[in-house]
Parts: structure tokens; C-alpha cells; sequence
């Protein structure tokens, strides 16, 4: 790590979560130690059991629904393949526990990644209900493929492993090696939060489209985040095969994967710490509501709903919200100067299209636009609203798919890229409808910019480094601990471009950058874009405020019904008949045409 | 032939009961982006009211389900303020989790008021069935896809048709406007919980005398209802009918000439199948992101 | 925070720990792990009024090593891992020699290794014939195991009705497969044929290609290995108005008293195994009367085993003199021709009380006993 990075102190959400670490450090080596200690009943040790073989596979989902905010509702299956998979393994085939378990996670990690792939087609719900029909169809083998699994019988018998050198045939010694194998998945959930791939879950969670126009791969995010929870839920369901040594269908079923849920959520999704109060409370809740006899379950219920209501983001949440409320420190850090690394070789125009269409139906929002944006110029497209600017934009981008025709850019045909791809391509864009990554802080923002495959940021110091110097350059960098939400408006607009600057693009896309700006703050987006252009990034921009198109524009384009019908000089295009035909009935803020 | 009509009518039957407790799902989820997992529950609560009062306290059966859907109308209202009002503000896993949470209370509660006696409940129409060819025709079945066809007409009328219907539709489709259009959006999603309760009350009230009455009737049906408005296009009441009918069907066919212990597999392997396919459903939920 | 989490946790270890001490050993306790919320609700109510009504007729009678007996009953919510929980919560209580298990087979499995390092008898009502073939020597069965049913069923069908070809409609779970695969082999023997086999998943809500396919079949006679009342319910009224009008022989859930409330006249004039009949014997007839003077509801086999289980246990920790579990268990053992409701009690090597069955008729509704069929092995 270099000294900018030592110098600058953790961002309010890394400080809480050191502090969380710290106590996860002692708490899970006392209850490590605990049961070894402790004279516990037999009642006990099951609840401990039951508790930390159960979280380990909610862990799972603080992964893929906590980071990743995709909802999976078939983490009991994947226990259960966990589970089956040393149950069979250790009584029918001989295979041992350490053997059968790796297979175990084998099989969860490919159900997990197939999973996963379905959301290339499927987001949201239908994701939900593709993981319930998985789960459905795993409840059904497990039930029915008797020869293989047993049937309903369940599988009795389930030997307990041993390492080297320590038999842990003995409850208190299993359940010791349970909470040491809890805690590495914990610390592993928690610092992955802080890596590359956790920052690019959380960007995919808080904004799908702006994460894969920053260059996040949303699709193998997902994936990769189906798979680790996938992996996770065999692995709590393999140590909790061999801790009650007797396993049947039903304990894995869509009910429990609803249980697997609640804990979750109950708990506080976003944080390893919140998953395992959250999964121990929920299996002592009832526990303790015991001597209530018939009603517990009922009163249960009931508890469920009120910590819902009190406490949406769940128990951890509420309690990091309390430790929040003293603020986060400025952060004392001059950033280097901002350098942006553009190739000065290709073409003299950057970017192209040719004959480029967007269809919706019957609407020809872009209708066979040909463009041409010159290395380092700042280019304009304007046009009446709904004339297809923004559909062109996300054209560009790569967020549509055109109907017909090419985009290219540096001479290269970028028609069939992803978003992610495009990014990697050297595209940034920024949103008009500002669309940041609302829950993470201004840092992690752009440090997901500059993380973008292909840039030259390698490693987290680099990329620390990296996200200052594009935070300098928009004069945010005091601020960078802060988190996005608590932003004045404007903030929030450059913070967007600094994401899109610090992955260190060769052309800038910007839609509506001056909307909703005052007088003051436009002035600096002006004086911004005109550094950027000395820089030599070439800008392409949408806006509605003439005044400022005209002054900071070297080239414009009018668009109108999705058809290109002028273009040229500032000059040139505002004294243009067709363009103030196309603006009648809708002046132009431009006051001397 | 006879043997294909029989499976075809028993699937439509069965269809019908997943199409009614699909209506509800949607229509909760048009106006609150909220899918309810106690949506089943409500079948559960509407067949227990119809057990008190058709069979504990002797009343008529029409009477008894006047009053059983009455009172469905106000636990759905009670239900709104409970579980979804006080999170309205919320995003969506909350509310999911609340709901839940509701349905483990609404099983146990009933579990504890009545017992975990299944309860039977006589068929509704006089006559058991009629016997069309080799076909037999189970009255409640017919009931069934009469009162299924009935609502999906007055629903439509009531939709389409009346002031308070088109309120309703407003506040689903964008409630900043509705509010503006000075439409009191907050009733009209209580109305919708209201009416919703109503459908899966029914459903259950109807499936009753068929599957009999106990505290976890509502969970498969609901899983099936859920997995059926999907196949429609979440959040399309024509889709949801349409999804219901064929999941039925499929399902019926299915443990026909497949295999039996595998039914509920066929559903969900239709829907996964379907999704990859045409992952918007059948009528295609109406979402566009705009950038 | 983390202090109160803290706090809270060693709060919830020293409750269940205070919880799990007694007082004072006035009475004697038998733990009694049930079924009270879930699916099997319905029977773990049966369960616990049967075992109590045997505990107030041995307590009336002195009780037993001249303590009052009290029955701690604990919720398994029909689930593995509540089962587990309820009996190690059990199981902590030093203070209890036995333990009331449950009826459900997989319940009992997933007791059965926390019941071994306990080692303290269990009775059961599980009757998954392996449960007592595990070298598990604490679990005591209360009702004949399914290899006998399948006997029963066999030997009715075959030799007193007369049918040779069968028809067998079960439930996919551990009960029915094992259920249908014995009741295979024994038509096998006696030299039936069986010429359709249907599983179905439990709860299911139609039957409607179960029926049309044993409706084709061309089937002489009906057999079932079925789990829930319900499923019986809606299968039996099915059947016959899909036109199925065979001969019918059920497993136990065809004869119990819900079956019977659900399903109507579709039930009636088939016949049923069933390890308990009220009018198999005066034991079984004398349990019945006092059961519906109890509870107003006629008894059946989920309140008769319990009521045995306690009856039986009682006197054989009466016999033993002591509540070690070693002594405890050899008086089961030596516990020979005990007239109980279910039938009577000689427990073999493996822990099987009973070894036949009775097969009843169902007269318009009303549930007829027909005879009895034991087994020497």
C-alpha cells in the first residue's frame, strides 16, 4: 500500500466495519471456546449446532442477496445438496467426509452457476421464481429418486469427520470446528465486501444499468454471486449432515429455503454480523417462546412482522445505523493531479455510426442517424423532447441494442458490445436521471469506475489512488467518505462523472449533465468540461440549456422524430431553418438567435 | 377420448382454483409491487369462516358465504394495516419478510383457535356430478369454473366500467399521478387488499369441500397460484387466469401419462422452461427501465 | 451494541440452562416429544390425550415407584430438526428415566442418535420396520411394524377374498414405499399378481389420473399404503366417482376416525389394517370407552399406542424398581403377553411389541372388527 492510501482514513462504513470485525474476532473465538469450557446440555449443543451450521449457509445469502441484491429462494436446496452429498457419500459410497463434501460443493457451485445463468434472460421475480422452481424440482428428486437418495426415509447414520491428528466424533469438538469453519466464511463474507468483485456486487444491487456502463460484467457478477452462495449453502448443509448425523427431504424444502430468507433479512442482509443474529435469533426465538405452548409459533409470526416494521434493515442494520449517527471524519488527503491516459493514434474521428436505428414497435426513436464525433472535440446532440437523444445515447452505450445499422468507435465495430464491454472499450457515460450507487460511499462509487476492466489502475492501492485523483478533479475529494445519498444535487452529478473519469475513458457520453443545475453550478460544469477537453477526452453531450451548448460545443447535432436534420458549427446549426421549425412551440432558452 | 376429457376437466377445475389465488397475488402486486406469501393463508382463513359458519353454527350456505367473504373483505383491510401499511414506505424484501411473518401467524393462530383437526365441508350444489359420456363432471368442479368465469367477467365490468375501478387501475399503474389526480391513493390500496383477501377467501371457500379444510391448504396452492401468475406475466389479470388454466392442465397431463409422484415438478419445469424462453410471460409485464 | 448482543446471548444460555434444571423430584417425569403445530398436528393432539389418559389411570392406581407420574411434553413442529431439539431439551432433564416418542418414522429416525448417547429407552410408534433392526437398543415399538401390515394385507386379499389381481396405490414417502414394496414381495409369495403400482406425493389435491390409471388397469382388487387423512379423504371420493368400485384394502389411515369424517360414504364397505380396533379385545374395548368419556371423541391408533406406551412403561419401571435406564429396559423386554389396546405385548430381541394385525370393515360409516392375524416371527 503507498502512503495516500495509509494516510487516508477509512471511510465512516470501513470504520464501523473494523470496529465489527474486531468484535467478530473475539466474540467467534469465545464461542469457539465455549463449548469446550462449558458443561452444555445435549439441548444446547443442538441449538449451537443447528445455529452455526445455518448460518454458514445464510452467509450465502448475505452474497447473492445482501451484495448482489438478487433474490434467491432455493438456499435450502443447496443445503441440502450439501447435506446429501455427505450423507451418501460417507454411509453408501465410502467415500469419507472430505471427499464427499468437495463434491458436495461441487454439485452446489455448478446448481448455483446454472442458476446464475438463467439471469441472463430473467431478473427480479422470474429470478425468484426460477430459484422456488429449483428448489420444487430438488425437493422432488430428493423425495423421489429412492434408489439414489433414500426417498423420505432420509439418510441415518452420518459419520463425523476427523482431521489430523483430532477425532471430532465428539459433539463439543465438532461443534468447535463448525464455529472455526463459521468463522472463516465469515471473515471471507465480510472482507468480501471490500474486494473488486464485492464493490462491483453491490454496484449491480444498488444500480444494474449505471454498474455495466461503468464497465461491471453485471451478468458474470451474478453469476459468480449465485455460485459463492451456492458453494456456501452445501458447505452449512455438509457440516450439518454430519452434525445430526440423520438427514431427510423435508428439512430442505421451499419452506426452509423462506426460513433461510427471514434469518437473512431479520438479521440485517447487507453484513455477515447481521446474518448470524439474525439466523441465531430466529432459532432461538421460538426456542424461548416455548413455554408459551400452543400459541409460540403464532407469537412467532407476530415477532417477525413487528422487526420488519421496526427495523427494515433488519437488527444489524438498526444497530449500525445507532453507531453511525457521530458521522464519518473528513478525509486529509491532497490527490495527485488527474491524468487521463488517451491514445493519440486512429482515426481522426472517434467515434462513428452508421445508418444506426432503434425501433420500439411501431416507434422509430432513432430512425438511420449517421454520426461522426471528431477526436477531442465536445459534441453536442440536440433536439425537441422525444426526438431520440437519450435512446440514442443508450444506444451508444450499449443499455439497447440498436434495430439496425453500426457504431464504431476508434475504428472499431463496438455494434454487438455489452455495456461492460463498451466501458472497457474506453466509453463512460453519465445518466440524466442521476444513477449512482446509493448505499455505498462517494468512494467505492468511483472506485467501481476505475476498476473497469482494461484500466490502467491495477490493484487496490492503484485504484485507491486512482478514484482520489478523479475525485480531486471534480473537487470532491474531502467528501469521499461521505455516502452518496447525503449529497446536494450537484455533487451527486459530478460524483457521476468522476466514476465515468476515473476508469479513464477516451470518450465521454453525458445526457442532460446541466439539468437541475443553478447558474453557479453550471458555470463549473462548464469550466470541468473545457479541463476535460484539455485533457483531450472527447465529450459528446446532450442538453436542453442552448446558452451552454453554444458556448462550450464545438460541433452539434439536431435531432428530430430520430432522424439527424442538421448539423454543424454552434453558429451554423442555431440559425438553421429545419432546426427552428423542429424547436417551434418549444423555445429554446438560447436568448440571441 | 374419455380419459383426455376427464384429465382436461379436472385440470381446468383445478386451474380455475390457481387462476383465482393468481388474481390476488397480481392484483397486490400491480398496486404495491408486493408479492404476498400469505396469499394462500387467505384461502385458508376464508374456508375456516365458512366451516364456523356453515357447519359449527348451522347457518345457511349462502348466508354463511355472504358472511365469509364480508368478512374477508375486512381482514384483508385489517391485513393492509397490519403488514403492509406500516412498511409502505419500505423496498420490497421488508414487506416480503412481513408478509411471511404473517403467514406463520395466520397458521399458527388458527391452529391454536381451532385445532389441528382437518375439517370437511359438504358440497355446495345438491347433486354430486353428472356423467356426460365417460366423463364425470364433479358439481363443485363445474361450481368452480362457474364462479372462476363469473369473476374474471365482473372483474373486467368492474375494472373497465366503473369510476371506482378505474381509481384503482390509476393508483396501480403510477401513484405519484393518482395522488395528484387527487385520487386517495392509500384507500384505494387498502380496497385492493380488501378484494384480494376477497378472491383468495373464495378460492378457498370453493376448494374447500374438494381438498378439505386444514391450516396448511393454502401453502400449495398459493406456490402453484404464484408460479402461474409468472407464466401469465406477473402483474397482467388477463396472464394470471391464463397461467392458472394451463398450469392446471399441464400438471393434470402430466402426472397422467408421466409420472404421478412428480406432478408438482411438471409446473415448475414448465414455468423454468417458459421463463428461458419468454421470460416477460405470456402477456408481458409492462417493464421498460428507462435510462 | 455488541455488549447487549453479548448480554443477550449468555441471557439465553442461562435460561435454557435454568430451564432445563427441576426443582425437586416430586413426581416422576416422562418426556414426551410431539407433534403439538405442523402438518401432524392433528395426531400429536391424539398423541398427547392418550398418553395423559394412561398417566391420571396410573397415577389413580399409586403411580409409579410411589411418585405421581407427569408427563413434560415438548413440540417437534412435525420437522427432523424439531424433533431433535425437543428431545435433547428432554434429554437434559436428568430427572427423566424414558421417553414418549413419536409416530412418525422420520422423526424418529433423526432422534435415534441423540436417543443412543442418551441412553434411555424411547417408546415409539414409528413403523418403519428398520427403526428397530438399527442396533439402536433403547427404542421400543408400541405398534407392529409395516412388514406385518403388508402381511395382513396379503393374507386377507389373497386367501380370504379371493383376489388374485392387485392394484396398490401408495404414498411416495418412507411409510408408503416401504409399505408397497412389502406388500409386493408377500402378493408375490402367495401367488397374485400385482397388475398397477401408483405413488403419489402427499398432499396431493387430485387423484384424477391415479384413479383413470387403476380404473384401467383391469384390477380385481384395490390396496393403499396411505399417509394422510386428507389424501385418504380426497382419493377415496375421487375414486368412486371416477368409477373405481374394487374391493378396497387400506393401511391404517383408512379406518381412522378423520378418514372416515372426511371422506364419507366414498369409504364405505372397504376394508382396513389397523394394530388398534375398538372391539378387537376387552383391553381395546375398555380404552375406548374411557377415551370417549375423556375427550368426547373416539379413540383410534394415535392416542391407543401412547395410551399403551405409558401403561406399559409404567409398569415396567414398577417391575424394575428403579429408574436406571439398564434396569428399566430389561422389564421391557421381560414384559410378556401384557394385554394393551393395540394388542398384545411381547417384545422380541429388537424392541417390537406387538407382531399382527386387525383387519376391520367399514359398515356404512361405522368401523366393524373383522379378525385378527398374528404372527409368531
Amino acid at each position: 500500500m503507498t502512503d495516500a492510501t495509509l494516510s487516508h482514513p477509512a471511510p465512516a462504513s470501513n470504520r464501523g466495519a473494523i470496529a465489527g470485525g474486531i468484535v467478530l474476532a473475539v466474540l467467534a473465538a469465545a464461542l469457539a471456546v465455549l463449548p469446550l469450557t462449558m458443561t452444555l446440555s445435549a439441548y444446547v449443543l443442538n441449538m449451537l449446532m443447528q445455529a452455526v451450521t445455518y448460518t454458514v449457509a445464510v452467509l450465502g445469502l448475505t452474497v447473492v442477496l445482501g451484495y448482489t441484491g438478487q433474490l434467491s429462494l432455493a438456499q435450502a436446496a443447496f443445503f441440502g445438496i450439501g447435506a446429501y452429498a455427505v450423507a451418501l457419500g460417507t454411509v453408501d459410497y465410502g467415500l469419507g467426509f472430505w471427499l464427499s463434501m468437495v463434491l458436495g460443493l461441487a454439485a452446489s457451485a455448478v446448481a448455483g452457476a446454472v442458476l446464475g445463468l438463467t439471469s441472463l434472460r430473467i431478473g427480479g421475480h422470474y429470478l425468484a421464481m426460477v430459484t422456488i422452481a429449483f428448489q420444487q424440482i430438488v425437493t422432488l428428486v430428493l423425495v423421489n429418486s429412492i434408489d439414489v437418495t433414500h426417498g423420505p426415509d432420509g439418510v441415518s447414520g452420518i459419520a463425523r469427520p476427523n482431521l489430523p491428528g483430532v477425532s471430532l466424533a465428539n459433539a463439543k469438538a465438532y461443534l468447535t470446528f463448525c464455529i472455526v469453519v463459521l468463522y472463516a466464511v465469515g471473515l471471507a463474507v465480510w472482507y468480501l465486501r471490500r474486494t473488486r468483485l464485492g464493490r462491483a456486487m453491490q454496484a449491480v444491487r444498488d444500480n444494474e444499468l449505471a454498474a455495466g456502463v461503468v464497465g461491471v460484467n453485471t451478468y458474470r457478477t451474478k453469476v459468480v454471486a449465485f455460485t459463492i452462495s451456492a458453494i456456501l449453502g452445501g458447505l452449512g448443509g455438509a457440516l450439518f449432515a454430519s452434525g445430526f448425523s440423520y438427514i431427510s427431504p423435508d428439512q430442505f424444502s421451499f419452506a426452509e429455503s423462506v426460513v433461510f430468507l427471514t434469518m437473512a433479512l431479520i438479521g440485517g442482509v447487507q453484513s455477515a454480523f447481521g446474518t448470524a443474529l439474525g439466523t441465531g435469533l430466529l432459532i432461538l426465538l421460538p426456542e424461548w417462546l416455548r413455554f408459551l405452548k400452543e400459541i409460540y409459533l403464532a407469537i412467532y409470526g407476530l415477532s417477525v412482522i413487528l422487526i420488519m416494521v421496526f427495523m427494515p434493515e433488519g437488527i444489524w442494520g438498526l444497530l449500525e445505523r445507532i453507531a453511525h449517527v457521530g458521522g464519518g471524519r473528513p478525509a486529509v488527503v491532497t490527490p495527485r493531479p488527474f491524468r487521463l491516459d488517451i491514445p493519440d493514434s486512429g482515426p481522426a474521428d472517434i467515434l462513428e455510426t452508421r445508418g444506426l436505428a432503434k425501433h420500439f414497435g411501431g416507434l422509430r426513436a432513432v430512425d438511420g442517424v449517421d454520426l461522426k464525433v471528431e477526436r477531442g472535440s465536445v459534441h453536442a446532440l440536440i433536439g425537441p423532447n422525444g426526438s431520440g437523444k437519450t435512446t440514442l445515447l443508450n444506444v451508444l452505450s450499449g443499455l439497447y441494442r440498436p434495430t439496425g445499422g453500426s457504431v464504431s468507435l476508434a475504428g472499431r465495430d463496438i455494434t454487438r458490445l455489452a455495456p461492460h464491454e463498451r466501458c472497457a472499450a474506453g466509453v463512460g457515460r453519465t445518466f440524466q436521471n442521476i444513477r449512482l450507487f446509493r448505499s455505498l460511499s462517494i468512494l467505492d462509487n468511483v472506485l467501481i469506475g476505475a476498476q473497469r476492466p482494461g484500466a490502467p489502475a491495477k490493484g487496490e492501492a492503484a485504484l485507491r489512488e486512482r478514484a482520489f485523483e478523479a475525485l480531486g478533479f471534480v473537487g470532491l475529494a474531502d467528501k469521499a467518505s461521505e455516502l452518496v445519498g447525503s449529497l446536494p444535487y450537484g455533487h451527486q452529478r459530478l460524483v457521476e462523472i468522476a466514476r465515468a473519469l476515473a476508469g479513464n475513458p477516451t470518450l465521454l457520453l453525458l445526457d442532460e449533465p446541466a439539468a437541475g443545475l443553478n447558474p453557479t453550478e453550471k458555470q463549473e460544469l462548464v469550466e470541468l468540461l473545457r479541463r476535460l477537453k484539455g485533457h483531450g477526452l472527447t465529450i459528446f453531450l446532450i442538453d436542453h440549456d442552448m446558452a451552454m451548448v453554444e458556448r462550450i460545443a464545438d460541433h452539434i447535432t439536431v435531432l428530430n422524430f430520430g432522424k439527424r436534420i442538421a448539423e454543424g458549427t454552434p453558429r451554423d446549426v442555431l440559425r438553421h431553418p429545419a432546426v427552428i421549425a423542429a424547436y417551434l412551440g418549444e423555445v429554446p432558452t438560447h436568448g440571441a438567435a | 377420448m374419455s380419459i383426455t376429457l376427464q384429465l382436461l376437466f379436472t385440470g381446468l377445475g383445478i386451474g380455475s382454483i390457481y387462476a383465482l389465488v393468481a388474481l390476488g397475488f397480481v392484483l397486490i402486486y400491480r398496486a404495491t409491487n408486493v408479492v404476498n406469501f400469505a396469499q394462500g393463508d387467505f384461502s385458508m382463513i376464508g374456508a375456516f369462516l365458512m366451516v364456523v359458519f356453515a357447519v359449527d353454527m348451522g347457518l345457511p350456505y349462502w348466508l354463511s358465504a355472504v358472511i365469509a367473504i364480508a368478512a374477508m373483505a375486512g381482514f384483508g383491510i385489517l391485513f393492509n394495516y397490519g403488514v403492509y401499511y406500516p412498511l409502505r414506505h419500505r423496498t420490497f424484501l421488508p414487506v416480503v419478510i412481513s408478509t411471511i411473518g404473517a403467514s406463520i401467524l395466520l397458521q399458527n393462530g388458527v391452529l391454536a383457535a381451532y385445532g389441528p383437526h382437518p375439517q370437511s365441508l359438504p358440497a355446495m350444489l345438491p347433486f354430486p356430478g353428472i356423467a356426460v359420456g365417460g366423463v364425470f363432471l364433479d358439481s363443485q368442479y363445474l361450481l368452480i369454473l362457474a364462479v372462476t368465469g363469473a369473476m374474471v367477467v365482473l372483474q373486467y365490468l368492474f375494472f373497465e366500467r366503473t369510476m371506482l375501478g378505474k381509481k384503482l387501475q390509476a393508483t396501480s399503474q403510477d401513484k405519484e399521478m393518482a395522488s395528484l389526480l387527487g385520487i386517495p391513493v392509500a384507500l384505494m390500496i387498502g380496497i385492493t387488499f380488501a378484494y384480494s383477501a376477497v378472491l383468495g377467501g373464495l378460492a378457498g371457500i370453493l376448494v374447500a369441500p374438494l381438498l378439505f379444510v386444514s391450516i396448511n391448504m393454502g401453502s400449495t396452492i398459493a406456490l402453484k397460484a404464484f408460479a402461474a401468475s409468472i407464466i401469465g406475466g406477473f402483474g397482467d389479470v388477463t396472464g394470471a387466469i391464463v397461467g392458472g388454466l394451463a398450469l392446471g392442465v399441464v400438471e393434470t397431463f402430466g402426472a397422467a401419462y408421466i409420472s404421478v409422484p412428480y406432478k408438482d415438478g411438471f409446473a415448475f419445469l414448465v414455468l423454468f422452461l417458459f421463463l428461458m424462453v419468454r421470460p416477460q410471460g405470456v402477456f408481458g409485464e409492462k417493464v421498460a427501465e428507462k435510462a | 451494541m455488541t455488549k447487549y448482543g453479548l448480554t443477550a446471548l449468555l441471557l439465553c444460555g442461562a435460561l435454557t440452562l435454568a430451564a432445563s434444571q427441576s426443582i425437586a423430584a416430586e413426581t416422576l417425569k416422562i418426556g414426551v416429544v410431539a407433534p403439538v403445530t405442523g402438518p401432524a398436528a392433528e395426531s400429536g393432539r391424539f398423541q398427547v390425550n392418550g398418553a395423559k389418559l394412561a398417566a391420571e389411570e396410573v397415577n389413580k392406581a399409586g403411580g409409579v415407584l410411589g411418585k405421581q407420574l407427569e408427563l413434560v411434553i415438548e413440540d417437534d413442529q412435525t420437522t427432523n430438526p424439531g424433533a431433535v431439539l425437543a428431545f435433547s431439551k428432554l434429554a437434559g432433564d436428568s430427572d427423566i428415566p424414558a421417553f414418549i416418542g413419536s409416530i412418525r418414522s422420520t422423526q424418529v429416525h433423526a432422534m435415534a442418535p441423540d436417543v443412543i448417547k442418551t441412553g434411555k429407552p424411547m417408546m415409539i410408534g414409528g413403523t418403519d420396520p428398520k427403526l428397530t433392526h438399527m442396533g439402536n437398543p433403547w427404542l421400543f415399538r408400541f405398534r407392529p411394524n409395516d412388514t406385518y401390515s403388508a402381511r395382513v394385507i396379503a393374507e386377507y386379499g389373497v386367501n380370504v377374498l379371493k383376489r388374485k389381481k392387485w392394484a396398490i396405490v401408495h404414498s411416495t414417502d418412507a411409510f408408503g414405499t416401504a409399505g408397497k414394496n412389502a406388500l409386493a414381495d408377500q402378493l408375490k409369495a402367495l401367488g397374485a399378481e400385482t397388475v398397477i403400482t401408483q405413488g403419489y406425493t402427499n398432499n396431493s389435491q387430485d387423484f384424477t389420473p391415479v384413479a383413470l390409471a387403476v380404473k384401467a388397469a383391469g384390477a380385481e382388487i384395490l390396496s393403499s399404503y396411505v399417509t394422510f387423512e386428507t389424501d385418504q379423504g380426497i382419493l377415496a371420493k375421487q375414486m368412486r366417482q371416477l368409477g373405481v368400485d374394487l374391493p378396497w384394502i387400506g393401511s391404517t389411515t383408512i379406518s381412522t376416525t378423520s378418514a372416515l369424517r372426511l371422506a364419507g360414504p366414498a369409504l364405505n364397505g372397504t376394508w382396513g389394517v389397523t394394530d388398534f380396533a375398538e372391539k378387537s379385545s376387552p383391553a381395546s374395548e375398555a380404552f375406548s370407552q374411557k377415551y370417549m368419556a375423556a375427550y368426547n371423541t373416539k379413540a383410534d391408533v394415535f392416542s391407543a399406542w401412547p395410551y399403551d406406551a405409558v401403561t406399559v412403561l409404567a409398569k415396567a419401571i414398577n417391575d424394575a424398581g428403579s429408574t436406571d435406564p439398564e434396569k428399566i429396559r430389561a422389564a421391557l423386554m421381560a414384559i410378556s403377553g401384557f394385554a394393551g389396546a393395540e394388542g398384545t405385548y411381547d417384545f422380541d430381541q429388537n424392541g417390537d411389541g406387538l407382531h399382527g394385525y386387525n383387519i376391520v370393515h367399514n359398515d356404512n360409516g361405522t368401523i366393524v372388527f373383522e379378525r385378527r392375524i398374528d404372527f409368531k416371527d
